[in-house]
């Protein structure tokens, strides 16, 4: 599988991809939106992106610093794998959205969530 | 193209919700738009077309293949060629979504065949740009589905 497509198929590290979208982090910075997952697999997220060339990263004082690299995404497979993760989780919740007045009328009182 | 130059992807996704709905998301084009593109046109039938507007001038281009309600969608699947597009040609590639019932819920299981592998460096340039489009109009929604 090619290095990028295996960086994306990661549900964490597209969305390490979407935080630095816009603008560099510091990893430390990064780590505090996944307050469930541990620094060092935070880490270990971030040197798969860049080892996968989609994100740069540049040391600052004792800081790294990264930025989503947009020439990265260049494989079609990488690019539609992130199209259809997108895609299909918008899907899910309109389908489900559109379910919920039905379920919760059946289920009563039990409950039930989206 | 031999196998060697393309490769595949593959989802699965859990919805709750039945496959007769989750079916009508593939099936009505203004249901698609609640998840995919700007605008749909298509004609779900084996070799009727299958036309996606991302919204940002990519136009997504195949024609059914196969469809069993409430089961299996086959489209082919490719890109217009435009500024930035990626170099997937109409129809070139092969999508196909299968829906399994699961309890109360639908598995729905997508498989992505017949994309080509490039190269480093290849395309570069436009797929940052493609992408970058795609992201910004897309990911207002994603997040919100996210959020939970």
């Amino acid at each position: 599988m090619d290095e990028s497509l295996r960086a994306v198929a990661d549900p964490t590290r597209r969305a390490i991809l979407r935080l630095v979208r816009d603008g560099e982090l510091a990893a430390g910075e990064i780590a505090t939106h996944f307050p469930s997952i541990s620094r060092p697999a935070v880490s270990q997220h971030l040197r798969v992106l860049s080892d996968a060339g989609l994100v740069d990263v540049r040391p600052d004082g004792n800081r790294r610093l990264y930025r989503w690299r947009r020439e990265g995404l260049h494989d079609a497979a990488a690019f539609v794998e992130e199209m259809w993760s997108d895609s299909l989780a918008r899907l899910k919740a309109a389908a489900e959205r559109e379910e919920w007045p039905q379920r919760a009328a059946k289920a009563g009182r039990k409950g039930t969530r989206p | 193209m031999t196998d060697a130059e393309t490769t595949v992807v593959e989802q699965t996704v859990r919805i709750n919700a039945p496959p007769e709905t989750v079916w009508r998301y593939w099936t009505d084009p203004e249901r698609m738009c609640a998840w995919w593109g700007a605008a749909a046109e298509f004609d779900p039938q084996p070799g009727g077309v299958c036309v996606v507007e991302m919204g940002n001038g990519g136009v997504m281009r195949g024609e059914y293949v196969e469809l069993v309600p409430h089961e299996r969608i086959v489209f082919s699947f490719g890109w217009d060629p435009s500024e930035g597009a990626p170099a997937v040609p109409p129809a070139s590639t092969l999508v196909e979504v299968t829906l399994t019932p699961d309890g109360d819920d639908t598995i729905l299981a997508l498989r992505h065949t017949g994309l080509p592998v490039a190269h480093r460096g290849e395309h570069a340039a436009g797929w940052g740009h493609f992408l970058s489009l795609l992201v910004a109009a897309s990911s207002d929604a994603a997040d919100g589905a996210s959020a939970s």
